[in-house]
């Protein structure tokens, strides 16, 4: 009976990568997203004879019997590599070229990171993301402001009518993940510190390894579809031979029901 | 009842047990850097008074299949792949030292380098901590080099090593949990002239024909051995009939 539960657990974990290849495939157009893989594992071995045990005083079994009982996720690897910016002259979309993440404050006080740059401006003036999430630390902007620009470094500076020289506001920082792959995706773009992530690390954009910034443009996410569609493939394929290995299995229990 | 449907019973319990390994290979057709295990039958006579007419077909395993998986790129510096013969040395749960071909790797939050289902990977000395990096690299002998945080392009600093071994493929066992250890639990002694392949992964080196055909004959050597089971149930029951007849 053991190729039934073998094979089940070989179902079970292409339906999963299915799962992760189709969230990748849903969010191509989503901006800031990062592409997600689903690592597997082989499930523990059953040793039936042992390697190396005795068959005789003179000789000993050279390989032994081992049968595996099948496989298992064992992760959902996230990569964070550099997705592809598209401008749109937005001055309020801002994307991070090279590592880093903005820090957004969320309604019940805990802290989110996210690479989605598309900013908007709440009835106070504060510099929101879409879902209305406030960036951290807060950027106000002044009422009547003529036109903002973002540096590189995140200095905002803006325009205010009746005065040439433009006013600094503010600076946006970016905070880096020792770990970026080990935070934890939240939905909405977010993602939350954990443990494996390492502490957040805030710092100006363009300094200490983190990012710069570009105004007016977003990141796309870091999906590739031909790769997903290979994927897709394999996943499929290999779904359809485990179902012929319980088949099998189940035609030879049949035989033996119908013949004995 | 005539001895025959021992040995037929014998052998359809071990045709199921390879079916189960054939179908543990394919569920992990696309389990990264897996070994696809093989198995062969072999004749064992039954002991003991009389003639010996009676050998049973016990199947064994033969260790696992050694040949390379096709490498699949995927442009992520820390993702490495075996090029040709040769382990990456890490630490299994139990502490000892094991070995594995699956290179899908990531740094923790304390720096530590680790595998996709997270034991430590181990260097020359011990497991490897890198520094805070803003772009790592692996070269081809396992070293590991980064840019570490803060700073330019122009200061590559080597972060560590990764142990690569090749020892003699008759030492190699399978662990229960899939690693690969040598036989008398050593540590094998690092190889340079293993290579590596960063951006790439290597497959399963499951050959899913060959599978498919080796889950065919084994069902079909299945219901061989039920059948002759069924011809010994009839030769009982005639030889009852015949006695019941006189």
């Amino acid at each position: 009976m053991d190729s039934l539960w073998v094979a089940k657990t070989g179902l079970e974990a292409q339906q999963t990568r299915m799962a992760v290849v189709s969230q990748n495939l849903a969010n191509v157009n989503t901006t800031g997203y990062k592409k997600s893989r689903a690592i597997f594992e082989d499930l523990l071995y059953q040793n039936v004879v042992q390697a190396g045990g005795l068959t005789s005083e003179q000789s000993q079994s050279p390989t032994g019997l081992n049968l595996g009982t099948g496989v298992r996720v064992v992760a959902t690897d996230r990569q964070f590599s550099q997705g592809n910016l598209i401008n749109n002259n937005n001055p309020l979309d801002i994307a991070i070229q090279g590592r880093g993440f903005f820090e957004i404050l969320l309604p019940d006080g805990t802290l989110a990171y996210t690479r989605d740059g598309t900013f908007q401006l709440d009835p106070n003036g504060q510099l929101v993301t879409s879902s209305g999430y406030t960036l951290q630390p807060a950027i106000t902007v002044p009422p009547g402001t003529q036109s903002v620009t973002i540096g590189v470094d995140g200095t905002i500076s803006v325009l205010l009518p009746g005065s040439p020289d433009p006013l600094q506001i503010g600076t946006l920082q970016t905070t880096d993940f020792l770990n970026p792959a080990g935070l934890q995706a939240r939905g909405q773009n977010l993602f939350l510190e954990t443990v494996s992530s390492g502490p957040p690390q805030a710092g100006t954009p363009g300094l200490n390894g983190l990012g710069t910034l570009a105004q007016g443009a977003i990141e796309t996410s870091n999906v590739n579809v031909v790769e997903e569609l290979v994927n897709m493939i394999e996943t499929q394929r290999a779904y359809e031979m485990n179902s012929k290995a319980i088949e099998r299995t189940d035609e030879m229990l049949r035989y033996v029901t119908n013949n004995l | 009842m005539d001895r025959l449907v021992y040995v037929a019973m014998t052998g359809a319990k071990q045709a199921m047990l390879a079916q189960g390994l054939v179908a543990n290979n394919l569920a992990n057709s696309n389990t990264y850097g897996f070994r696809a295990d093989l198995a062969r039958f072999s004749e064992s006579p039954v002991p003991g008074p009389g003639l010996p007419t009676r050998i049973d077909s016990v199947a064994s395993g033969m260790g696992f299949d050694h040949s390379t998986g096709t490498l699949i790129a995927t442009d992520r510096p820390l993702d490495v792949a075996v090029d040709g013969d040769g382990w990456i040395a890490l630490q299994a749960a139990d502490g000892n030292e094991a070995y594995t071909r699956s290179g899908a790797m990531n740094v923790d939050g304390l720096g530590l380098l680790r595998t996709g289902s997270g034991e430590l990977v181990l260097g020359d000395n011990g497991p490897i901590a890198i520094p805070p990096f803003t772009q790592i690299m692996i070269g081809v002998d396992g070293t590991i080099s980064v840019v570490p945080q803060g700073q330019g392009p122009e200061t590559m600093a080597q972060a560590g090593r990764i142990k690569l071994v090749n020892p003699d493929r008759a030492q190699l066992l399978k662990r229960p949990d899939g690693l690969v250890q040598l036989a008398d639990g050593g540590a094998a002694a690092a190889d340079a002239t293993v290579k590596l392949s960063s951006r790439f992964l290597e497959a399963s080196n499951v050959n899913l024909g060959r599978s498919m055909i080796d889950m065919i004959e084994l069902s079909r050597r299945f219901e061989i051995e039920v059948r002759m089971m069924r011809l010994a149930d009839e030769n009982a029951s005639r030889a009852a009939e015949l006695l019941r007849n006189s």
